[in-house]
């Protein structure tokens, strides 16, 4: 056994996301790797479809529930393409979690505000259970997303829960020309979504994932409302191969998304070289 | 020299150029310069030690190179080869590129070489050469040259392997190719090798394995060297940057061989030639389909 | 713990074949001849009249012998859903270097560090663990060898089991390892004590080095860190190929590439492979974006890891400063001259404070 050896697991279920995006739950099949097998809010693996390869996602469920793990992929390239050929039954590969983590113990008691676009729900959704699991652990909760259009919106059953909860605030919003005639939600983009709420920053987090153009607006848009960037979360992602730091290709300046990421706030973003 | 100097200079004073890629010397010998304004001009030199083929920084996916505008380039007639097939393909407009061929009497093999040029150290691919100054060019510098010294056989080692047997070919192969570890040196410093994403790069499928294995090996060089019959100029410049000494001249010289045989086609300076790839006759031959 | 050894002449052919006798695979410089060149490379050898010591430096380097250029990670055997891993060993067959140049040596420890980092490579560590390094004193060098520019010299005994310094009759062992030890106890009567002093370290070898760069890394390392975007890069990058030669001949480089091999539809192995920043693919993601766009940015990368990040990281250079990058360039690049020039330039922007 080498660290590059996966752990075996089994696909038991898929969900049809959007047109391009699906969510696998997996299920270790070695009955003491399942019993052992646990990780923080942020982490990632490494998921193997033997014969096309390995492909980094987040996992997308949350380390409180235990049993099995999630990934939410778009299909873009050969894994990803290799990944929506496969059944319920089929068997992948794992390996992790690696990386840092989202500071979950710091942001007990305080607010949090979750913004995402797009397939970068994913690994804040991770955070969002978690959270939502030791619901009276946190303060207020308070969720922004937005996608391309109504079709494009990922978790949406989870986002119709979400919305009917009276201990979450959610906020929706789909690009203009992607509503449909019941939407209800507000049609702009997240970044406008969330000069709109103005979130308070006092004693609160915030977490932002998606797509580039929703992270370069929104971060210093959340600075300008008040949120310090030591205090501001994002997740990176690189090319991986390796994941564990070995293999040289990760790193952005002096730091390594596999090693010293994907995890980072707005302010370690900063003293980073325009490099990603 | 200085007639290569000067010339650099009036086509920066005259504002004909952005950038002149020419060869300077450094440290240890010769390597390719950049130049970027009439004062560094000094910097220019041509002698024996110059034997890079500047072309390959032509292609149009160096973005870098491209950045710096409007080039000229110093090429020997060797190098003009390249230069038309990159012409020909559609890879660069005779017009956008200021040629200013040099007049060469061979060069040799190792940049770094102090000596002179002698017949001992002559670039194989020198040796026989005929043309003195490319046809290719606006401008001509350099006092004029005579033929390299040299008469080893070039293709001595070719013949000894077509004398061989399958099996023995393959064995020597095998063994040569062992040491490839799928640098890619080959490609990169090689003019014609000018695709954005080359087919040993491509996932969706996997045409050519990247594995430095013998399998992986074989299917990389020889796509390499059927990609460029018919294309591949002679240049030497793989055989010289490959970090594992293979040669891998052979293996393009004999596709070179079988073109030459066959369609009666050897690479050329004159861009308006055409060439058996991308060109279609109506009496080329058809026996492959029967 | 080191011992002072005697190895002669006359007894080094019979030490290597009792070596190959014990059934360990014995790894030396021989020399090839090839394009009518002739050059030392790290070759497994049989015939110890092959072995060339104090020859010119091995072109390739000798993190191949624990670092292949292409390593089975695993293999799997699929049928229909089901899948079925077949482990990799990560125990090899006992390894003796006979002959390892300093800088190769030093080399295979500067690696560990990344190897080694909160994950250990069993691969790497396991063929470390199954080779003995029998490194050389250099007895000669050219204007590329820049080792004692980064903390090593001709007569480094780093990562090297047993130390051999050349005399007129043959070679004083220095014991360094406690694997040198074992080896030792194995081949005592070949290997009897040494005599009177210890042999004289020539050191015109060194100076010649020395001569070539002087280097102090750290200085370097600020200017790197300060100077992400100095059009100096720009400059430099556009003689270079984009090859990947230099990482490849480089004894301290260690990039990688994961991908699977199919074999038919029953199954096929996971593959690592050496890779390297320089060409456009490495960075390149499946959106099609590329954080580092083009030669400039992939150049600025080799320099940054090798004399900035790993140092930050690991305490020390990502280089052994052999001098394969230079010679092995098609287009030039010397990173004595790079080196030098950033040197310059840290100088001036101290004395500038």
């Amino acid at each position: 056994m080498n660290l590059y050896q996966p752990h075996l697991v089994c696909i038991d279920q898929i969900i049809e996301e959007t047109a391009d995006t699906r969510t696998l739950r997996l299920s270790f099949q070695n009955p003491s790797i399942a019993a052992e097998f646990d990780f923080k809010a942020g982490q990632f693996g490494e998921y193997s479809v033997f014969g096309a390869g390995e492909c980094t996602f987040c996992i997308a469920s949350p380390p409180t529930r235990k049993g099995y793990l999630e990934a939410s992929f778009k299909v873009v390239g050969k894994v990803t393409r290799a990944m929506r050929r496969l059944n319920v039954g089929d068997t992948m590969g794992f390996r992790g979690p690696y990386g840092n983590c989202f500071p979950v113990e710091e942001m007990k008691g305080k607010n949090v505000v979750f913004i995402a676009g797009g397939i970068g729900l994913a690994p804040v959704r991770c955070l969002i259970w978690n959270a939502l699991d030791l619901r009276d652990q946190f303060n207020d909760v308070t969720i922004i997303y937005g996608a391309r259009s109504v079709a494009d919106l990922v978790y949406k059953r989870e986002l119709d829960d979400w919305g009917r909860r009276s201990d979450v605030r959610l906020h929706q919003c789909v690009d203009p020309g992607g509503e449909t005639p019941d939407w209800k939600g507000d049609v702009c983009f997240v970044p406008t979504l969330v000069e709109k709420v103005a979130p308070s920053p006092k004693d609160s987090f915030a977490v932002v994932c998606g797509p580039p153009i929703v992270i370069t607006l929104t971060l210093p848009l959340l600075e300008r409302i008040g949120f310090a960037p030591e205090r501001i979360y994002t997740t990176l992602e690189n090319r991986m191969k390796c994941g564990i730091g070995k293999c040289g290709r990760c790193n952005v300046g002096p730091v390594y998304v596999c090693k010293d990421g994907p995890v980072f706030t707005s302010a370690q973003l900063k003293s980073l070289p325009p490099e990603y | 020299m200085q007639e290569l100097r000067d010339l650099a200079r009036k086509l920066f004073q005259e504002r004909k150029i952005d950038a002149l890629l020419g060869y300077e010397c450094d440290r240890r010998g010769v390597r390719p310069a950049f130049v970027k304004a009439a004062d560094e001009c000094d910097r220019l030199i041509f002698d024996q030690r110059c034997v890079h083929n500047l072309a390959a920084y032509l292609s149009p996916r160096r973005s870098h190179v491209v950045a710096l505008g409007r080039l000229a380039v110093v090429i020997k007639s060797c190098d003009a080869r390249a230069v038309a097939g990159l012409i020909r393909e559609n890879q660069l407009k005779r017009e956008d590129v200021v040629l200013i061929g040099v007049r060469c009497g061979g060069v040799v093999l190792n940049p770094d070489e102090p000596g002179e040029l002698e017949s001992r150290n002559t670039a194989p691919r020198c040796v026989g050469c005929e043309q003195r100054e490319p046809a290719l060019a606006d401008h001509i510098v350099g006092e004029p040259k005579t033929a390299p010294a040299g008469n080893q056989d070039r293709d001595a080692r070719l013949s000894e392997i077509e004398s061989m047997n399958l099996d023995e070919r393959l064995g020597l192969w095998v063994d040569l190719l062992s040491r490839c570890t799928r640098c890619h040196a080959c490609r990169q410093v090689c003019p014609m090798c000018f695709c954005e994403r080359c087919v040993a790069d491509k996932t969706l499928p996997a045409w050519i394995e990247s594995s430095p294995h013998s399998r992986g090996n074989f299917a990389w060089h020889l796509t390499r060297a059927l990609h460029l019959a018919g294309r591949c100029v002679d240049c030497g410049e793989c055989e010289r940057a490959c970090p594992a000494e293979i040669p891998l001249g052979l293996l393009n010289r004999k596709a070179a061989r079988i073109v030459s045989a066959r369609y009666g086609y050897t690479v050329t300076d004159d861009p308006s030639k055409p060439a058996p790839i991308g060109t279609y006759r109506l009496d080329d031959g058809q026996e492959f389909m029967e | 713990m080191s011992k002072r050894r005697f190895l002669s002449k006359p007894d080094l052919g019979p030490f290597v074949l009792d070596l190959i006798g014990s059934g360990a695979r014995v790894i030396a410089p021989v020399r090839r001849l090839e394009r009518g060149r002739d050059f030392i490379e790290y070759r497994q050898v049989r015939d110890p009249n092959d072995i060339v010591l104090g020859g010119p430096l091995p072109v390739r380097p000798l993190k191949e012998i624990v670092f292949p250029p292409t390593e089975t990670l695993f293999r799997w055997r699929q049928a229909k859903s089901l899948i079925e891993i077949e482990e990799s060993p990560t125990s090899f067959e006992e390894t003796v270097i006979v002959g390892a140049t300093p800088c190769d040596a030093a080399a295979l420890e500067i690696v560990d560090h990344v190897m080694g980092w909160d994950y250990k490579d069993e691969l790497w560590f396991g063929r470390r663990q199954a080779t003995a390094v029998l490194a050389v004193a250099c007895t000669q060098c050219d204007e590329s060898c820049f080792c004692t520019a980064v903390g090593l010299s001709p007569q480094s005994t780093r990562g090297a089991d047993w130390f051999l310094t050349p005399s007129k009759e043959g070679f004083e062992i220095e014991v360094l390892t406690p694997k040198g030890e074992l080896l030792l106890e194995r081949h005592d009567t070949r290997c009897p004590e040494a005599s009177g002093s210890p042999a004289a370290r020539a050191s015109q070898v060194a100076d010649k080095v020395q001569a070539n760069l002087k280097m102090q890394p750290g200085k370097i390392r600020s200017w790197l860190e300060r100077h992400f975007e100095d059009p100096l890069w720009k400059d430099i990058a556009l003689r270079c190929h984009g090859c990947g030669a230099c990482a490849f001949s480089c004894p301290a480089c260690h990039c990688f590439d994961i991908m699977d091999e199919p074999e038919g539809m029953e199954g096929g192995s996971r593959r690592r492979n050496w890779d390297a920043c320089q060409p456009a693919l490495f960075t390149l993601h499946g959106s099609g974006h590329n954080p580092r766009k083009d030669q400039t940015a992939r150049f600025r990368q080799r320099i940054m890891h090798k004399f900035n990040i790993y140092p930050a990281r690991f305490g020390e250079v990502l280089c052994s400063g052999c001098g394969r990058c230079i010679r092995v360039c098609a287009a030039g690049m010397d990173l004595i001259g790079i080196l030098s020039e950033i040197g310059h330039r840290a100088e001036e922007a101290e004395s500038a404070l």
